[in-house]
């Protein structure tokens, strides 16, 4: 019988997530009425300071250990609020590129699927990143490995850039503004 | 009204089943069978196969061990059969994108190992009577629905994460399939596992059918119900300091 609770319990969790994942997809699809609003902006030249391993070196023959130690530290927690929120845009504008997927325009659509298509990348990456940085938090000896990320905004950003010129050619790159 | 043989029973077991039949019809007259051709087998195929138990629970000149071996057969058909299915939802949701697809495709191949590991653990576990044909026919049902749900959460949690949404059509299939696998893991691991005895084991069945019932119902509304076109105006995009971050990305595109 305790196997039967387990298994119970676990079908019960598991139709609880699926329904969540469908409501909550449900209710952004009609109540945003203009998810570009939620992109936060991002100063990627800090965030770039911020993953650069020269910046890492450079702090380590500068700085007693004790002291390189508590840097290094919020470093890794400033640059995994950057990989946060960057990921977070990412979403925003996997929703902005979706909602234009059905364009009548095939430039506009082809463009929406290439912005879909490098944003969720830039998810995927920030989640290894993340993994990594929680990584280098716990053993100070390992990798950021948040290069990937930088790589995949530059990428998003290009692609949301030409999204924004095909859907609005009179304000063609205010989108990657905000990023 | 819930007994087996009531007329409630017949018309759940067989209700679903003729209507799935139906709905099969209707694919392949829309020609919606060369979009999701695994649904469409699915369809034909597992709610045949319904129709054959439920005939041979029917019919007096059927004996117990021959319904049983109905019912073995019933399992090896409809359980590749979902899992095939659940292959075309994946590659509905996600094949677009090339890279979330190999990634998800990798998550997947392990996920699955990982639950038939687990479903042969928990059948080992599972208490086997002298009939083995029967209780190993409700080892195996837990065994199916638990990969089956296993993998349909996965599906969800990783659209959900990449915030990638369904078409109408898949949500459908993927929603009535995972919310029939979730309900039959749990009913089927109290009457693989439970030892209940026949009058409560019976309203498990009902719930069981019951909920396949609403399931069909629900393929049909999303499959054959259009979607309300609701025109959309382009989105407006957010003013921002476009000078100021065109000059940063000019400058790392640069370097």
């Amino acid at each position: 019988m305790n196997l039967a609770i387990v298994l119970v319990v676990a079908a019960v969790i598991a139709l609880i997530f699926i329904l969540r994942v469908t409501v909550s997809s449900s209710v952004k699809i009609s109540a945003d009425t203009n998810p570009a609003n939620q992109l936060q902006p991002i100063d990627v030249e800090a965030f770039r300071n911020l993953a650069d391993p020269a910046e890492d070196d450079y702090l380590r023959r500068r700085l007693p250990t004790s002291e390189l130690r508590h840097v290094r530290r919020e470093r890794l927690l400033a640059l995994a609020v950057y990989v946060q929120i960057a990921a977070r845009n990412a979403a925003v504008l996997i929703h902005v590129g979706q909602s234009a997927l059905n364009s009548s325009d095939s430039r506009t659509a082809a463009a929406a699927r290439e912005l879909v298509s490098d944003a969720a990348l830039l998810r995927r990456n920030a989640a290894f990143a993340l993994v990594r940085i929680y990584v280098a938090l716990a053993w100070p000896s390992a990798g950021i490995g948040a290069a990937p990320v930088l790589d995949g905004y530059r990428q998003l950003n290009g692609s949301a850039m030409l999204l924004g010129r095909l859907q609005n050619p009179a304000t063609p790159v205010r989108i990657s503004a905000s990023l | 009204m819930f007994r087996p043989h009531s007329l409630l029973w017949h018309y759940l077991w067989v209700a679903p089943n003729v209507f799935l039949l139906a709905l099969g019809y209707l694919i392949w007259k829309r020609g919606l069978h060369r979009r999701f051709p695994a649904f469409f087998a699915f369809a034909a195929l597992s709610a045949a196969s319904e129709l054959a138990v439920y005939l041979a629970d029917v019919s007096p000149s059927v004996s117990a061990g021959t319904f049983w071996r109905v019912v073995w057969v019933s399992l090896l058909v409809e359980g590749p059969l979902k899992f095939v299915l659940i292959g075309e939802i994946f590659a509905q949701v996600f094949d677009a994108y090339s890279s979330l697809a190999r990634l998800g495709r990798q998550l997947i191949r392990g996920l699955g190992v990982v639950l038939v590991l687990a479903a042969a653990l928990l059948a080992a576990y599972a208490p086997m009577d002298s009939v083995l044909i029967v209780s190993g026919a409700h080892v195996l049902e837990q065994t199916i629905y638990l990969v089956e749900s296993g993998l349909l959460l996965f599906i969800f949690l990783f659209a959900g994460y990449f915030s990638l949404q369904f078409s109408r059509p898949v949500l459908g299939i993927a929603l009535g399939l995972s919310v029939s696998a979730c309900v039959h893991l749990a009913t089927w691991a109290i009457i693989a596992n439970g030892e209940l005895p026949d009058s409560r084991r019976i309203i498990l069945d009902f719930l069981n059918m019951g909920v396949y019932h609403a399931c069909v119902l629900m393929w049909f509304y999303y499959l054959l119900v259009p979607e309300k076109v609701v025109a959309k105006s382009a989105v407006p995009l957010p003013e921002n300091n476009l000078a100021v971050w065109n000059r940063e990305l000019e400058r790392l595109l640069q370097q």
